[in-house]
């Protein structure tokens, strides 16, 4: 019987990618994946000096600054590559070591395109699953089947989440193997943010599938969603503001409502800074003043929010079953 | 001979107007049986709670009040319901399955065992006549087609008890004698069939029993040859139950 159980599971699953195929999802991600990697594809980087040296802080200078010269003439080696984009079309002098340079394209593809555009369109494009799913003509079918409505909701919403697992590696391992390849850097902390990703979409479909199942409306599920994540950042911004604002200034009233606001939703802001950091960042882009200061202060820990975020996660999918679970059909 | 499905005293309120703070009653004490090897047959006007009977029995919607029994368990119980076929009164498949595919996912989301559902497919495409159309979308299909894929479907789990809600409406006069074939195969077999419809000729050919509800109430019961007697015909004797109910 188990066995069986996992075979429906497995079906759903395969209804996810289908439903992704024919509603044009599978073909529009992978797409804008394919763009990416073919950008990738296009970049090389020349300049074979490292400055990656035991110990020391790298300073930057651009080649033409007259300290940089002043350097080179006293015997400093000094980088004098340049990175190319649209296959040798466009020329960049190189600021920094072809490592550097590369890490700096990955900082851009996963924090801008994938963690914030990337994240917005995948839970608008995916919200039309469920309400779908759970459109009476052919759901009443589904659910006088012996598999239980806990199931079948668990089912399509891992199939939706094995769905943008496929189009995550696409996209990171696509775009990193694409780097690698032409430049010959083959730095693999880039391919932490796959689950740091995920993580961030399976947190706000989750909301969003809640909302589905009250509703069984695309529309509710797809304004929700963005709403909620707009919320959502914004408690999370505000927090970290409060936290590095003087607090006199503050009631504490305030300060405790806002702080469990940011404990009990799930945290948008706080992906893009564990980003940030996992991809040191931090030498090529200048953090917001709020998400800085409250790293120094020590008021931020990546571990908590993580899972904090992935606990209101499973709370909500589990409030989306007992939903769906009352639900007279 | 086991009672295959059964009701006792049953109550069935809807929420209705502002945040269902009213009540609205749709079934209200109704008590009957459906016995295996039968055929019975559920009639009434519109609105008068035979789909809704229907949902109960196979846990589409919550008791108010009352008792009701698939094969002796209690409805809430599932297990019960791999012995338990469905067909919609309006059956919508994902438009993105061929046949063949939409009965293997509703196979396996009876629990059937795969190779057990890969056999059945090719056999009972074959009997609805869509043999030749198994691997096209379902979305060319028209509603007729539809229709015989939802009695396909329906007997994929080869159950003991099959609910059939209007299962002819929109088929072809080929279509009506596929469907009373697969009602009398059944009964044949030893299953219960519960048949809703409102075509008095499709419950005079099949069914052994009928009941008649109006107004959320059961307002008569009893053998089909019981209704016979009464007038000329069974469609005379049947009239009075059918006709609309105050709303």
């Amino acid at each position: 019987m188990t066995s069986r159980f996992l075979q429906s599971g497995r079906w759903l699953i395969r209804d996810t990618f289908r439903q992704a195929r024919a509603s044009g999802l599978l073909w529009v991600m992978l797409s804008v994946s394919a763009v990416c990697i073919l950008v990738c594809l296009s970049v090389g980087v020349s300049g074979p000096l490292s400055l990656k040296q035991d110990g020391e802080v790298v300073e930057f200078l651009p080649s033409g600054d007259p300290e940089a010269e002043k350097a080179k003439r006293s015997g400093v080696e000094i980088i004098r590559g340049e990175l190319t984009l649209g296959f040798g079309a466009f020329h960049v002098p190189l600021g920094r070591d072809a490592g550097e340079a590369v890490r700096y394209i990955q900082m851009l593809l996963a924090g801008f395109i994938a963690d914030t555009a990337g994240i917005l369109l995948a839970l608008v494009w995916s919200a039309g699953f469920l309400p779908s799913f759970l459109d009476p003509a052919s759901s009443a079918v589904l659910f006088a089947k012996p598999v239980p409505r806990w199931w079948l909701l668990l089912g399509k919403y891992l199939g939706v989440l094995g769905f943008l697992l496929v189009q995550a590696v696409v996209f990171v391992l696509g775009t990193w193997l694409a780097l690698a390849i032409r430049t010959g850097i083959w730095d693999p902390v880039y391919l932490l943010c796959l689950p740091l990703l995920l993580l961030h979409f399976a947190v706000f479909f989750s909301f969003s599938t809640f909302v589905a199942v009250c509703t069984r409306s695309t529309v509710a599920s797809v304004i929700g969603s963005i709403l909620f994540w707009l919320l959502c950042w914004g408690m999370n911004f505000g927090r970290h503001t409060m936290v590095v604002l003087e607090s006199s200034n503050i009631s504490p009233l305030l300060m405790s409502m806002v702080e469990v606001g940011y404990w009990i939703l799930p945290k948008p802001a706080d992906f893009g800074m564990i980003l940030f950091d996992v991809l040191e960042a931090k030498k090529f882009f200048v953090q917001a003043d709020a998400f800085r200061l409250v790293q120094n202060e020590g008021a931020f820990y990546p571990a908590w929010s993580l899972f904090s975020s992935a606990l209101f996660a499973c709370v909500l999918v589990g409030l989306a079953q007992w939903q769906l679970r009352e639900t007279d059909f | 001979m086991t009672i295959a499905a059964e009701f006792d005293n049953v109550v069935k309120d809807y929420p209705c107007g502002w945040l269902g703070r009213q009540k609205l009653r749709a079934l209200d004490g109704v008590s009957f049986q459906v016995e295996t090897g039968q055929v019975l047959g559920l009639i009434g006007p519109n609105r008068a709670g035979k789909t809704t009977l229907a949902k109960i029995l196979l846990s589409l919607c919550r008791l108010t009040a009352g008792k009701a029994f698939r094969f002796g368990e209690p409805v809430d119980r599932q297990k019960t319901l791999c012995r338990v076929g469905y067909m919609h009164e309006n059956q919508a498949f994902p438009r993105y399955w061929n046949a063949r595919g939409i009965l293997e996912f509703y196979g396996a989301l009876s629990l059937v065992n795969a190779d057990v559902i890969c056999r059945r497919i090719p056999i009972l495409l074959e009997k609805v006549g869509l043999a030749d159309r198994s691997d096209e979308p379902i979305s060319q299909f028209s509603k007729g087609m539809v229709q015989r894929l939802a009695l396909a479907q329906s007997i994929i789990n080869d159950p003991d008890l099959l609910v059939l809600d209007e299962p002819t409406a929109g088929l072809d006069a080929e279509g009506r004698r596929l469907v009373h074939e697969i009602v009398r195969e059944r009964r044949q077999r030893g299953g219960a069939v519960i048949l809703i419809t409102h075509l008095m000729s499709d419950i005079e050919a099949l069914c052994d029993r009928v009941v008649a509800i109006r107004a959320g109430k059961l307002v008569r019961e009893g053998p089909i040859d019981s209704f016979r007697k009464e007038s000329e015909s069974f469609e005379q004797s049947i009239e009075p139950l059918l006709e609309a109910q105050p709303t």
